[in-house]
């Protein structure tokens, strides 16, 4: 349990932290809105895939930004179906999960990932069409800050991802409570009916925080293959994207606790994987690694006391589609 | 050539909904500076019309001018960018929010950072122009119910709304929030802004108004100075002559208590107190009409004694037996039937078929269930029997309940509860809540037919009905409920129209 | 809300469902589904024609269609389960942990047989199967009781359920459950043949088969002819009338859970028992999840479940016979599915509402 020790856990709480980070900074903006989107876990594989075709394609900037676009296609998907076509959004988010996974799997698979990266880049030499793995986002420590013992290493040297993150989260945060646009978006989650008898376009600002979460998302999966595990498997998100609607809820839909909450996760992710490379084998601390989900369970039922919900609550209108009542 | 003074005026509004004329060319018009109180039962119209100025409805014919500006309101928006703000009975607040963020909300004006400081500085001022004291930054929740409805009178005056319509304002505040609105609504009418007030209580109309309006059965009554007139007139114009009796009640002698409610109290579910300490009784053989308007405490009433709504203080005596706080079935099981208001949304479950409509409460009884299965055999005999029995007009027992018409609907209700199916025999205590509503001709007829059957049968009654005259046509015995309270209790024989209605609308009036 | 409109399209609720019309938009719906598939496999330049050969082939081909039969099974009996808990409108993400649970359940009886002995050979399978509709059940009921007591949205405590049944699995087969003679994997014991499903009817398939029919006559039977069936049905559709016809609706909450989650126990039962033979680490790839969209395919109907898991299980069987020969990747089969659970709900859409053309914004 050296400093070092301690310092090297910080360290990857932050980077493992930073996918949660991402994906439920856009979740939280869709649930504010009232949006539940169960298919985060589909665009987050989605973004990872094709950042990594399009690393090997063409580089970073463009990964990240193809990530971006195709999460905003998901994204605008689910919006049609929920909104404008009030479909059940659990149902809808789970088969665009399905859908995701699916998708990802096929175009990287070693047998059709050949043809798809010379559609994107006709001149891509021979030697990328086959390997698993693409360059890893570039490390990039900040001057003096990274020099401080612990804290430094802990958060100060890592992509350029991360360090957007970090702005990113503030910047949410202030928009989502200071400003005009982010009252809008609360209210269309919490009372629909009211935000709209008030000028608010309800279904544009579904519309814009879903394709907002998909393209979150979509960076999240990115970020955790150039930024943190650059080697293709497929299904390499496991699961990390429904652990964000977790995250979500204990940080009760505020960017800021999410950052905690995003880290905390990160944190245990980190532990496990150094204490595996030990050589305890796989015999992990399966139990601590329930706790996140344990904890949730105990979050979701102390919000059901209206003492509580009052304070903290679910976004009323969580789920529900929006009709204007029509006479 | 309609002028400036005129903030508002409808002309000629006609609104139709399925088997109701709800407006029928009907005028009205809201001068600058002026409280203009709107009166009338519910199902007068009055709130009808107001919906249509704010845009939640459109009207099917007629005219109206804004500022002497002729104006398509199609949605609440339209209504708002009018200068028009509406203060509805349920507020329409965010809990979790604060006052702030209620009234500012979808404003472009106040710009892309919410700047607490001036917002908090400016919402403060405007509040105490009016004398209110609200804490801008506090949560919505935090607040007492006249507080969130002067939040909801700020988003509208923040605004810059000239004409506010308030929809039965008082119904939730206390006498002192009352007063502290009054003197609102006074100097909002000073700064030349006109104000409409939806009630059915006399008492707050000769307080504030300056001109009132009566309706009834969606026409204008009159309209009159408030100076020009007094209670009892008004009462008189909203509640009008009685109709020929066109049914025969039997006179029958009463038999022993099937009901009796001591001292009941219960919460509505905005929070207050709808029950404030009824006491009533019913006996079999007897129906008991409660006359009142809407919103004074009837459906929790009907739920308390059913079993719906908890009872925080006094007893419920059903048979003698202890029902208090007791759950549905059992309640159902003592003997209790249910005729509930709305019926699609209470009652009825819309997607299943009419058998299952039929028999929701009684499949759970033997002969048409054992302990686990359901004999279908049986329920579908009983069922082409009921439908026969009570004219339920349908393509087949089968067919999905939400495609009856109304009337049938409400003979569907009839049949499960009244036929005997559940428990056999005759109900002790039938619950009967606005059983007419929305009905045409010949199903009203058949409703009033059915309980005046029932009573002679042995049951005991307790009618709630917005329509006076069925009140008087069906009752043995009338009580009048206003404010969670019975105010008032007759014999037949006794009833005077002018005091009932005088009554209904909160008059205090010295005993017979 | 009847009726609304947006961007010219009108669309208004229908107020009679025809038989006919639901099964052919459901047929068109998975049709168009293949068409799209197909589209992309197309697009891929993969050999297109061959690859729906292969999964033709997997549906007439005996062999192949009883492997169907047998991979189908979890799916099948799990989406029995979610039939319940979706008539009362109970939103059981869980099946996936009620699955596992079921798992760990049958591998805990073999495991206390073969190292205590206490039962004779032949009650083992009867008593697995209890415990795996125990377990199972009782894992859904904590939500359920989370939801009847205090409102909790289920939707979100079942999905968190499920990775809390995972990582108990993973505890047990890397721990005290790792097969001592299994050169260190991460497996059980491989389970006796009279614990595995083979023993009944000489063939898997076989014995799944009459497990399927004799449990979705059961669910056939609650449905139409309980009493519970019925409140089932009434809660899920209009929770105050169920209140106000005097349902208990707690208790019927929770014995519907109990059911639902016991039929996915059995479905994990049925991994273990007669898929693998073992347990391992990620024995389900998503049933739980795959039921979901089954559930909604059948439309909750008992007797659509059994073909419609079916073909889910062909799907699986060809799309590993796909990566084999063909070089396709499985994942193709993945996206199948998700197609054609994107089309189902367009398509209950399109059974519920009737869509016109012109009409302003808002009203009239």
């Amino acid at each position: 349990m050296s400093v070092e020790w301690i310092a090297s856990i910080l360290q990857g709480a932050v980077q493992i932290g930073t996918i949660y980070l991402f994906a439920s900074l856009g979740e939280i903006y869709a649930e504010r809105s009232g949006i539940l989107n169960l298919g985060i876990e589909g665009m987050m594989i989605m973004g990872a895939a094709i950042s990594f075709l399009f690393t090997l394609a063409y580089g970073h900037l463009a990964a990240i930004l193809a990530a971006l676009v195709i999460g905003m296609v998901l994204g605008l998907i689910l919006g049609v179906m929920a909104v404008s076509l009030r479909l059940n959004q659990v149902v809808v988010g789970l088969a665009l999960t399905i859908f995701g996974t699916g998708m990802s799997g096929f175009l990287t698979h070693p047998t059709i990932r050949a043809g798809v990266l010379r559609t994107l880049n006709p001149h891509i030499p021979e030697s990328l069409l086959a390997i698993q793995e693409a360059p890893k986002l570039p490390e990039m420590p900040i001057p003096i800050l990274s020099n401080i013992p612990v804290v430094g290493r802990a958060f100060f040297s890592h992509n350029i991802l991360v360090y957007i993150s970090y702005i990113l989260s503030i910047f949410m945060w202030f928009i989502l409570f200071k400003t005009r646009i982010g009252l809008s978006i609360r209210s269309v989650g919490e009372n629909p009916g009211m935000a709209d008898a008030m000028g608010v376009n309800v279904f544009l600002v579904r519309y814009l925080t879903s394709m907002l979460c998909g393209a979150f998302a979509s960076l999240a999966g990115a970020y955790l293959f150039i930024g943190f595990h650059p080697f293709w498997q497929e299904g390499m998100t496991a699961g990390r994207g429904f652990i964000a609607l977790a995250l979500v809820i204990l940080a009760t839909w505020s960017p800021l606790r999410a950052i905690f909450g995003a880290y905390l996760f990160g944190g245990v992710e980190a532990i496990q994987y150094r204490l595996q490379v030990r050589g305890f084998g796989a015999q992990t601390p399966q139990f601590v690694l329930m706790l996140p989900y344990i904890v949730t369970i105990i979050t979701l039922t102390s919000l059901s006391f209206e003492s509580v919900r009052k304070r903290l609550g679910v976004p009323a209108a969580l789920g529900v589609p929006y009709s204007r009542e029509e006479v | 050539m309609p002028s400036h003074e005129y903030l508002v005026e409808m002309r000629g509004i006609v609104k139709r909904f399925p088997g109701v004329l709800a407006n029928d060319h009907v005028d009205f018009d809201l001068k600058r500076g002026e409280v203009h109180a709107l009166l009338g039962e519910n199902g007068a119209g009055k709130t009808t019309l107001m919906n249509i100025l704010y845009g939640l409805y459109r009207a099917d014919e007629g005219e109206i001018y804004v500022r002497g500006k002729k104006v398509k309101i199609r949605s609440p928006k339209d209504a708002i960018k009018l200068g028009i703000g509406m203060v509805h009975q349920n507020f329409r607040l965010i809990p979790t929010h604060t006052v702030i963020e209620n009234i500012v909300l979808g404003l472009k004006e106040v710009g892309f950072i919410l700047n607490s400081k001036k917002l908090e500085q400016e919402i403060r001022e405007l509040a105490s122009s009016y004398g209110w004291r609200i804490d801008p930054s506090a949560k919505v929740w935090q607040l007492s119910a006249g507080e969130k409805q002067q939040v909801e009178l700020l988003k509208a005056l923040y605004r810059r709304a000239e004409i506010l319509i308030l929809d039965e304002p008082t119904s939730v505040l206390t006498p002192q929030e009352t007063r502290a609105l009054f003197n609102a609504i006074r100097r909002m009418a000073e700064e030349g802004k006109g104000v409409i007030f939806i009630t059915h209580k006399l008492d707050e109309v000769m307080q504030v108004s300056d001109r009132v309006t009566v309706m009834r059965k969606g026409r204008v009554v009159v309209t009159k100075n408030t100076s020009d007139t007094n209670p009892a007139e008004l009462a008189n114009y909203m509640v009008g002559r009685p109709v020929i009796f066109t049914l025969q009640r039997k006179p029958m002698s009463p038999g022993k208590e099937v009901l009796r409610l001591k001292d009941v109290y219960a919460m509505s579910d905005k929070g207050v107190l709808a029950l404030k300490g009824i006491n009533l009784r019913i006996r079999k053989n007897e129906i008991l009409g409660i006359a009142g308007v809407a919103g004074n405490g009837q459906i929790e009433l009907a739920e308390v004694i059913t079993g719906l709504r908890k009872v925080i203080k006094g007893k419920i005596l059903i048979n003698d037996v202890d029902a208090t706080n007791k759950s549905p079935r059992e309640i159902m099981e003592l003997g209790v039937a249910y005729i509930p208001p709305e019926n699609l949304r209470w009652g009825l479950v819309a997607n299943l078929r009419v058998v299952d409509n039929l028999f929701l409460k009684a499949y759970r009884y033997p002969p048409y269930s054992n302990r686990v299965m359901i004999n279908w055999k049986k329920i579908y005999d009983m069922a082409d029997e009921l439908i026969k029995k009570f004219e339920i007009v349908t393509p087949s027992k089968f067919t999905r309940t939400r495609a009856l018409s109304g009337g049938n609907l409400q003979r569907l209700v009839l049949a499960r509860e009244l036929s005997g199916i559940i428990g056999g025999g005759v109900p002790d205590l039938i619950v009967a809540a606005y059983p007419t509503k929305g009905l045409d001709v010949a199903a009203t007829e058949f409703v009033r037919k059915t309980l005046l059957r029932y009573r002679e049968m042995g049951s005991g009654i307790l009618l709630i009905s917005e329509d006076l005259e069925e009140i008087l046509m069906l009752s043995d015995r009338i009580g009048v409920i206003f404010d969670g309270r019975i105010v008032g209790e007759f014999k037949a024989e006794e009833a005077d129209i002018e005091r009932i209605g005088l009554l209904m609308a909160g008059a205090k009036v010295e005993a017979a | 809300m009847a009726r609304y409109s947006f961007l010219g399209i009108t669309v208004e609720r229908r107020m009679t469902y025809s038989r006919i019309a639901s099964i052919l938009t459901t047929v068109i719906a998975i049709g168009l589904a293949f068409a799209a598939v197909a589209g992309i496999l197309t697009a891929m330049r993969l050999d297109t024609y061959r690859a729906f050969g292969v999964i033709l082939a997997v549906f007439i081909t005996p062999r192949l269609l009883l492997q169907a039969i047998l991979r189908g099974l979890p799916i099948i009996l799990a989406t029995l389960g979610l039939a319940i808990a979706f008539r009362m409108n109970f939103w059981n993400i869980g099946a996936e942990g009620q699955i596992y649970w079921g798992m760990i359940a049958a591998t805990g009886v073999v495991l206390a047989h073969v190292y205590y002995g206490y039962l004779p050979d032949l009650l083992v399978l009867p008593t697995m199967l209890i415990a795996s509709f125990i377990a199972g059940g009782v894992w859904c009921l904590i939500p359920a009781i989370l939801k009847a007591k205090l409102n909790v949205n289920e939707i979100l405590t079942t999905l968190m359920m499920n990775y809390i049944a995972a990582l108990f699995v993973d505890y047990l087969i890397y721990g005290p459950w790792r097969d001592p003679h299994g050169y260190g994997f991460p497996l059980s014991i491989p389970f006796p043949s009279y614990a595995k499903l083979i023993f009944v009817a000489g063939n898997p398939s076989y014995t799944g088969l009459l497990l399927s029919i004799i449990l979705a006559a059961i669910v056939y039977v609650i449905f139409r002819f309980t009493k519970l069936g019925f409140e089932l049905r009434v809660i899920g559709e209009n929770l105050d009338a169920a209140r106000y016809a005097g349902i208990t609706i707690p208790r019927v909450l929770m014995l519907g859970a109990l059911l639902s989650g016991g039929l996915a126990g059995l479905g994990g039962l049925s991994i273990v028992s007669g898929i693998i033979g073992r347990l391992r680490p990620r024995a389900s790839p998503g049933y739980g999840y795959t039921a979901i969209i089954v559930a909604w395919l059948a439309a909750l109907n008992p007797w659509l479940i059994i073909p419609a898991g079916i073909f889910f299980g062909g799907l699986l069987v060809a799309g590993e016979s796909l990566q084999a020969t063909l070089k396709i990747p499985n994942a193709a089969v993945q996206i199948l599915q998700g197609i054609i659970f994107l089309f189902i709900i367009l398509g209950e859409f399109l059974k519920r509402y009737k869509i016109s053309f012109g009409g302003g914004r808002g009203v009239r």
